[in-house]
This record gives C-alpha cells, structure tokens and sequence, in this order.
C-alpha cells in the first residue's frame, strides 16, 4: 500500500513536471525548444528578460552601486584597473570597457533636444566647464547599461546579435521612461543617475541616464 | 598544400605509442593549423599572418590553410589537419551552423578548435570563440554615417556575401542604429559581394536610379572602395561613404579625405590572442578564460586614421 502510494506519488510528479513543460517559459539566452531558438525567438526572449531583471535586478543595482560624480572621478584617479575592480564591472572579452554607475547633478550648459540622440552637457563640479555628457535617448549609444551588470554575460547568448539586442532593449526602456522637458534646458539643474563605459581613466563620460530630474 | 610529412608519422607514432605528444618532436611543439577564408582579403591574410607569427613565437609550426568559404571544403581541411595530428586548430570558419560539426569532429580526434572572427551556433565544441563584434562595429559605423549625414537624407547600403555570417550581422548592426532616424532614407541596398569590382558597377548603376543619394555605408572595406572609384568616376566625391574593416586602401583614402570613415576589427591581435590560448590549453589544458569572448571594433576616421596599419592601432 505505502509502496503503490509512492508510486502514485512518483507519477504524479512526473506528470506535474511535464505539465511544466508545456507551458514553461524558456530562460533566454539558455538552450531551448527547437521552435524557441534561433532569431525569431529573439524579440520575445529579450522582452522576458528585462521583465524579470530591468525593475527588480538592474535599477536597484545601479542605485545601490552608483557612486557620486566627484567620487568615481576620485577613483579614477588612481587608474582605471583598480577603480574598475572596486567600483565597476567589465564588459565580456579583451579590451572591453569598465562600466559604472553613477550619479549626480549639474547645470546644463549646453543641450542638444533637436537630435534623436539627445544630449545635455554638464557642469558637476561648478567650474562653469561641461565635463559630462547625458544622453536623453531616445537614440542611446552603447551598451554600459547592459554591461554594468554581471548577470547579463555574453556566454548565456546564442551569439553577439542576441547580445545586442539586450542592450538596444535595455537602452530602450530606459530612455523612454525619462521625462525629458521641451524648450531649452541650458542653465537648468539636472539630477541623475545612470552608467557610463570607460576604456582609458581620460575618456570624455558619456552616461545612459535610467533616472532624471529637473530640479526647480 | 604544404603538409609535413614528418609531423604526420609523428603524430601517429605518438598515438601508438601513448606517450605526450610534445616529446615525439625533435624541435619545437608541434603544429599548429591555421584556417582562414581566402587571403584575397587582406584582413584574412593579417588574421593567418598574426597566427603564425605567434605560433613560430611559442614554438610551433604553421600550417595555413585556407577553406574560401566553402563548408565542404573546410571539413575536408579538418580531416587533413586531424590526420595530420595537429596540436590545435586556429579557424576563421565557413558558417556560424555548418562548421559545428567541423569542430566537433576535431574535439572527437582529441584536436582542440580556437575560433576567430566568427562564432558557431554551437558552444562547448571549440575551446575558445574570439568574436570581432561586427554588431557594435557596426553600430560604431553608422553613429558616425547618421552624424556625417546631419541624420538626414538618402543613402545607399552595399551588402556583403549573403553566405558569411558577418555580412548580415553587419548590415543589422547599420539599421539597429540608422532607423531610428526617421530622416534617414535608405533609397538603394544591393549586395556587391564584398568585391571591389562589383561594388563599382553596383554604385554606377545605384547612382544613375538616385542622383539625390547623400551617402553610401558599405559593408566591408573592399566595397567602399569600389563604391568611391565609382563616385569619384561620376564627379560626386560630395558623397559619405563609409566602410567598415579597417584596411590601409581606406585608411589611405581618410587621410585624402575620401572616405570619411571605416570600423577596425583587431585582426592581427585577435588571431594572436587565439594562439596564445592554444598554447595555454596545449601546455596547462586550459585557457583560463572563458570559451565565448567578444572583441570590440574601434572606428577609424580622420582623428585616428594615422595610427591605422595592418589591421591594428599603434599606440
């Protein structure tokens, strides 16, 4: 009787996990179903990811590890590898750049809006001098938003395409959730937080911004 | 072909013989093969010369091969380089699906793949993926096409090989980032087959249907360079034309102020990392680094163009 009750069990179990099978999401970017992979599969793939990682895994990442303008500047100071290593995280194979969080605010001393790739230009440091650039979308370049975190790693992609499209999605989402005000901006105070991609410690930053605000 | 006839036996009488193979040679560390597309495009020759040189460095010798494109041909390369026992093998492949299996049997034969250049939809097959990323490269390119443009106007796309993986990559990467420029209008894309004279007559004849076209982007180097000859022919040297390689003709045409931009990919670098990782799996049985690595392409324009020769920035 106990035995036959095991065997129930065992059964049911079975069933239960094929049952799973039927309706099972496929992990993106792991090895799928036949009618899953490949590049058709994509769009869908990428779309999932962000729904389980953007909100819960990526923005509370660059919150928590976003280091104040004037900090990774300091940091910097004492090279890249070291700042990289302590702060930072490095996009996959040889020569790829350390990407960062950061965050801050600064006057806007020069803005492009007319651009599908919006940028503002600004002073942090008060000297009058832009010694940053944001990029406001909704065309962003680069993948530092993709790249500042370690759970997105090119081995888990079926090839460079697939790699890509997450962070075109990534840069997507997060330029469309910036709330980026017409008319001209120079002068205005921007706060922000967001990543940047440097491969020398003397890059010009360029930042994706996920979070803006502009300061009365 | 130039197949040692003494690395053959030897190989063979160190499998007989179960002993390591590093000791049956009296010099060096065994051979190393070294597959590459055909070397009429010098970016593949500056990938089979980087290989080689680092091969003769650590102590091996080269034997170079080249497979032209054709999955048939690379597989009977393979069957040639597992007979002849090599100790590893350096490979621009055929076919990001078709040379799977390629690969797979030279890990069956106990040869391990290091893969440059282009991925295989397969992983665990080759022991390193060095990939250029032609993605980005591409998107390098066409950041810098849209700006030249004004992000504005019409332009034409000259396409690689259909058949190599890189030519739709790229052509993907270019539209990730033009087409979110609704002023961008793409009025002509043709293939030129990354050929130069191709790409001359497909320029002609693109020009003589849109007189209005402002810019060219090109798949590879070789086509932009048809491309221009064909512009300069027709009088419009007004138009933007951009490459992506990295190759002297254009970093030549740059500094005239031809072309107005094209994408490095490392070639030489790259193919030299991928021998340095046999020699580390050969002598310690692992590369210490991960199978797939992608390698970034870096744009070239005017700003940097000097610096440009054989595929590789000087500092």
């Amino acid at each position: 009787m106990a035995q036959k009750t095991f065997v129930a069990l065992i059964l049911g179990a079975a069933l239960a996990l094929s049952g799973c099978k039927i309706v099972k999401t496929p992990a993106p970017g792991a090895a799928t179903a036949a009618s899953e992979q490949g590049e058709a599969g994509d769009d869908a793939r990428i779309a999932a990811l962000l729904d389980r990682t953007y909100e819960t895994e990526l923005l509370p990442l660059v919150a928590e590890r976003a280091l104040p303008v004037a900090d990774l500047r300091a940091a910097l100071a004492g090279g890249l590898e070291t700042a990289g290593a302590a702060h930072g995280n490095k996009g996959s194979g040889e020569g790829a750049a350390w990407n960062f969080a950061v965050r801050g605010e600064g006057r806007v001393v020069e803005a492009n809006l007319t651009s599908r790739a919006r940028k503002a230009m600004l002073d942090t440091d008060g000297d009058g001098a832009p010694d940053l650039t944001l990029q406001l979308g909704p065309v962003i370049k680069g993948t530092s938003l993709r790249d500042v975190a370690p759970f997105y790693r090119f081995g888990d992609f079926r090839d460079q395409i697939e790699f890509a499209k997450l962070a075109r999605a990534l840069n997507d989402r997060a330029s469309a959730a910036l709330d980026v005000p017409e008319g001209d901006l120079t002068g205005r105070i921007l706060r922000f937080s967001g990543t940047v991609d440097l491969k020398s410690a003397t890059d010009a930053w360029l930042v994706t911004a996920v979070t803006l605000d502009i300061l009365p | 072909m130039n197949l040692n006839r003494r690395h053959v036996v030897g190989g063979l009488a160190a499998v007989v013989a179960g002993i390591l193979p590093t000791l049956s040679f009296a010099q060096g560390k065994g051979v190393i093969a070294i597959i590459t597309p055909s070397h009429d495009n010098p970016f593949f020759k500056a990938e089979a010369d980087g290989a080689a040189a680092k091969a003769a460095e650590l102590g091996y010798e080269a034997m170079v091969l080249v497979h032209d494109d054709d999955a048939n041909k690379q597989s009977q390369l393979f069957d040639t380089v597992i007979a002849a026992g090599v100790k590893a093998i350096i490979l621009d492949n055929a076919g990001a699906d078709a040379s799977v299996a390629a690969v797979q049997k030279a890990k069956d034969a106990g040869i391990p793949s290091f893969l440059i250049d282009r991925e295989i939809t397969a992983t665990g097959v080759a022991v390193s993926q060095i990939v250029s990323n032609n993605y980005q490269g591409a998107q390098l390119g066409a950041e810098e096409f849209v700006k030249l443009m004004g992000e504005a106007g019409e332009y034409a796309e000259l396409i690689g090989k259909e058949s190599d993986t890189n030519a739709g990559i790229r052509s993907k990467g270019y539209h990730d980032v033009i087409d979110q420029y609704p002023d961008m209008k793409m009025v002509a894309a043709q293939t030129a087959n990354w050929s130069q004279t191709e790409a001359y007559t497909v320029m002609e004849s693109m020009l003589q249907a849109n007189p209005g076209i402002k810019g060219v982007i090109s798949g590879n180097d070789t086509m932009a360079m048809g491309a221009w000859a064909a512009l300069e022919a027709a009088g419009r040297t007004d138009v933007i034309v951009v490459g992506f390689d990295g190759s002297n003709d254009v970093r030549d045409s740059i500094l005239k102020g031809g072309i107005k931009a094209t994408v490095l990919q490392p070639a030489y670098a790259q193919a030299q990392m991928a021998v340095a990782q046999a020699d580390a799996f050969i002598t310690s049985g692992s590369t210490g680094v991960e199978e797939k690595q992608l390698m970034d392409c870096v744009l070239i324009n005017a700003d940097n163009a000097a610096q440009l020769e054989t595929f590789a920035l000087k500092g």
